[in-house]
Order: C-alpha cells, then structure tokens, then sequence
C-alpha cells in the first residue's frame, strides 16, 4: 500500500513517459470510467482550463488534463498506479470551467473506485473511515473531552445518531457488507 | 420543543459538527428557532457518508448509505436541513440523483430491502444558510431583526466552499465565481463583509487529500489565509464545519510546520449568527477552537 511513495524509480520512469503506447490502451477502462462517473469524458479537447483551476496543481505534479487523457486513451495503470489520483481535493473548480462541459472531478472519483476495486494501492486514511463508520456510524467519533462540552452546552452526551441509538448500526454493516467493504478495507489495512 | 413553529425539518447533523464543534450543532438550534425555524432530531441517522475518503472507495455504498439516512427523514414526513458542505454533497447529491436516475434508485432500493427501507423521493434536502437567505422560508430581513447585538465595526470574509454549490450546473446557487448572497447574510448581522482574492479556492482538505497528504492540504489553506489576512478580515465565517477544522485546527498545524502565524478566528456562520442574537461565547463553546477567537469577542463588546 502506498503512503504517498514518489520514491518508486520504475513507476516515475514510466508515469514520467508521455508517449503513447497503443497496447497500453484498454477501451473498456474508457468505457467503464464514463459510466461510473456519468459525464462526458471523451469530449474532452485537451484544452487545460481544468488545470489551470486546480488548487492542487500549482503545489504539485497533479495535473488533471493529463488524467483526462487517461480517461480518453485507455490508459489504465498509468492511470490508477498514479499517487496523484489521491491528490484532487474535489473542489469541482475544474468541472465548474471547463467549456465541454465535463465534470472531470466525477473522472477522478470514478478512477479512484476502479483503482479500489482491481486492486490497486489505496490510501490508509480513506479505508480507516470505512471501518469507523462501519464500527460506529460515524467518520468521525464522539470523545469524553467532547461529551463533556455537549453537556456545559445543554446538548445530550452523545448525539441524536446512531451514537444515542445504536440499534441502526446493524442496518449500516449490512448495507456494507453487501459490497464486501469492510471485509477488504480490514484485509488490504492488515497486509500493511 | 414546541412543534408550532412555522417551518421544521429534519436536522441532519454529520460527524464534525456535533463531535468535534458542538458550538455549531447548539448555535444551530437556537438562532434557526428564533427565525420561526424548527430543528428536528433525524434519530439513527449516521456519517453522510463522507463523500470524499468514502465516495473515493466505492460510489454504490455511498449511494446506498446516504439512502438510508434519506429514508429516516422521509419515515418523518420531514425535509432535512443540515449545516455542512460535506454533508449537502452526500444527502442533497444522493437524493437529487435518486430521485432522476431510476436504474440507480433500483440498485439502491434492492440494498435498502435487506433492512427493510426504501428510498421514495418524497423530501428535498436543504442547507440551512440557502433557507435564512429564502425570503419564502425566513429572508436577509428576518435575519438581520433578530440581531440583538450587531457586530458592527468588524470585517468579515466569507469562505463558501466548494460542495453547497459547485458543481453549478447539477445545482440551483448561479454564480460560482463570485456568489455574494453570503456576504448579504453577513452584512445582516452589522458586520462588514470583505473581498478577498480567489474567494472561492477550496480550503484544501477535501477529497480525502487532508487525511492523504496533509502539508498539501495544508499548502492550500495557507494561500487562502494569506490573502484574508491581506484583505484586513478580523474573522473568517463559513458553512461547513470541515471547512471549519481545516482554517481553525489547520492554523495550529500550519504554525508547526511552515512557521507561519496568521491567528485568524473561525466562525460557523451559525456561531456568527448566535453571537448577534447575544448568545454568550460559552453558550458557542467557543474554547474548543483551536483559534482563539478574543480579538474577535472584544471587538463585538
Ligand atoms: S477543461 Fe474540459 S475539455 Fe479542457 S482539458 Fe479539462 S476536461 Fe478537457
Ligand atoms: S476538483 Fe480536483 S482536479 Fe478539479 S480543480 Fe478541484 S482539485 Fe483540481
């Protein structure tokens, strides 16, 4: 699993390789990408106003466009082997300006599910919130420090949510489960 | 709490605010019930799911999760309000595609089935800033009567961020580039609303990135601070309580890791809101942020 490794020589060497290879190509990867993200990916003309809106491309070799070429060619482990993928912050700035109308934020979401789902290296944090929620229907938990501000406030301990009414979370890992998500996320975080 | 007030909804609360900012949660509350606006507990309710670090995973649970939530609000009968970006991305995002795409309200329900629920798309999901600004609902006149002590003398930049209204063409907001319908909220409380450059500039957390990298996250919420600061804003509001954390925490971590100081308040809109209908500063728990909001609290005396 990566922590956001840029130290991989052979992988730099090749995501550093603009040229295109035609049997690096997958039509299905462009075919599955449009449909998961519902927009119009191969209307993209390669324009760059995707970047040029972008908070993370000024402070980083995270460029859009080129994720976007991705998308149009096939390019599938160029694309989810790319630490950068985990780098949109998903403004919609991008999706906001770009005059083909695409919404290349939804490019970015759709290619980091498929990078999940053929197993590709995923970030830590983004599977430790699966197994929270899964635990205790929050991201982000109550604590004793915070419970005690709730009450100086005249608020109950814990809120109204599946913290006060723990009976729902049940429901929640069965809806889980039916995708198999908390069984992998526990699987791929164990092998670190 | 009474039922009679004129409109009530669901108040959909997420994780950040009532487990790491519960001055938003209160403040929420209070200052929406004195514009005849009525906040509902949705019991049971979860995390939206986090539409970044879980969207990023799966798309279907995501989908599937923030349904479930939906369906709690529509077993009541009631519309749901909430008080974060994050959330309107899931709830509001979830419900309006639900509601138009019936292969994905299919998929959904035949999950939801498993636990006895199904989504109907009979609620609409609202933030609770676009309903103070709806002259139908409440109205910039209505917020500004309730003010009892007017921040008047302070500077206030606003930070809209990026998923109440972005993507614009899937949403109901106009202008992206620069809205001013909060700056009119803000003027309502006797603030001053300032401009700032790149206004609308993500805060840098999102999409799971401040969990991922945070010195890049970081890097973002440090150009935003610098041009408040350069713009003269004594505090900075927003309508996100990740948004929230990202400004206020990000302060302390930007301090420790650029060595950069910028000792700039951070105020949910709701707090902001509560101070000018006179709630005190310990009602807010204005102590849990990060940022000590004094300069602020001395220039409202
Ligand atoms: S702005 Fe749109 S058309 Fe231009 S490069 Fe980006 S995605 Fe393609
Ligand atoms: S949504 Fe992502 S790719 Fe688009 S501008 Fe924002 S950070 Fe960049």
């Amino acid at each position: 699993m990566v922590e956001k490794n840029y130290g991989n020589p052979e992988l730099e060497n090749k995501l550093r390789d603009r040229n295109y290879y035609v049997t690096d190509s997958n039509k299905d990867f462009s075919a599955e990408v449009k449909k998961l993200s519902g927009t119009i990916s191969h209307m993209c003309y390669q324009c760059g106003t995707c970047t040029g809106s972008c908070p993370s491309a000024p402070r980083s070799s995270y460029r859009i466009r080129v994720f976007m070429r991705r998308a149009i060619l096939g390019l599938e482990e160029e694309a989810l082997s790319d630490p950068d993928l985990w780098l949109c912050t998903t403004c919609y700035s991008c999706s906001d300006r770009c005059p083909r109308d695409i919404l290349p934020t939804d490019v970015i979401m759709a290619m980091r599910n498929l990078a999940f789902k053929t197993g590709h290296a995923v970030p830590k944090n983004f599977l430790q919130t699966v197994q929270l929620i899964y635990k205790t229907g929050h991201g982000v938990p109550n604590n004793d420090a915070n419970r005690a501000v709730r009450e100086r406030l005249g608020l109950p301990r814990d809120p109204p949510t599946t913290h006060t009414y723990p009976e729902y979370i049940p429901g929640i890992q069965k809806i889980i489960d039916h995708y198999n998500l908390k069984a992998e996320a526990d699987r791929i975080l164990s092998e670190e | 709490m009474a039922t009679h007030m004129e409109h009530s909804y669901a108040f959909f609360l997420g994780c950040i605010a009532p487990n790491r900012y519960p001055g938003c949660e209160a403040s929420a509350i209070k200052t929406s019930a004195k514009l005849g606006i009525e906040l509902l507990p949705l019991k049971g309710a979860s995390c939206c799911p986090a539409p970044g670090a879980f969207g990023s995973i799966d798309l279907n649970v995501w989908y599937a999760m923030a349904a479930r939530n939906l369906c709690l609000a529509e077993e009541m009968g009631k519309d749901i309000a909430l008080i974060c970006n994050g959330c309107y991305k899931s709830i509001w995002e979830v419900n309006h595609k639900l509601k138009h795409n019936d292969e994905l309200r299919d998929g959904v329900n035949e999950v939801l089935a498993e636990i006895d629920m199904q989504y109907k798309g009979t609620i609409n999901v609202w933030h609770l800033a676009e309903l103070y600004y709806d002259d139908k609902i409440c109205g910039v006149k209505k917020v500004a009567d309730s003010v009892t002590r007017p921040l008047t003398g302070t500077k206030v930049a606003v930070h809209y961020g990026c998923h109440l209204m972005k993507p614009q063409k899937d949403r109901h907001f106009g202008d992206t580039e620069n809205p001013m319908w909060l700056e009119e909220l803000v003027g309502a409380l006797g603030a001053e609303p300032v401009q700032y450059r790149n206004k609308m500039q993500c805060c840098g957390a999102g999409g799971g990135v401040r969990g991922y990298d945070l010195l890049h996250a970081l890097d973002i919420t440090n150009e935003k601070l610098i041009n408040i600061k350069e713009a003269g804003a004594d505090a900075l509001t927003e309508v996100c309580p990740f948004c929230q954390l990202q400004f206020d925490r990000g302060q302390v971590e930007i301090a420790q890791n650029f060595g950069k100081k910028y000792n700039l308040p951070i105020l949910h809109f709701n707090e902001l809101l509560g101070l000018a209908q006179g709630m005190t500063p310990a009602e807010l728990a204005i102590d849990l942020h990060a940022v000590d909001c004094t300069s602020f609290l001395e220039k409202i005396q």
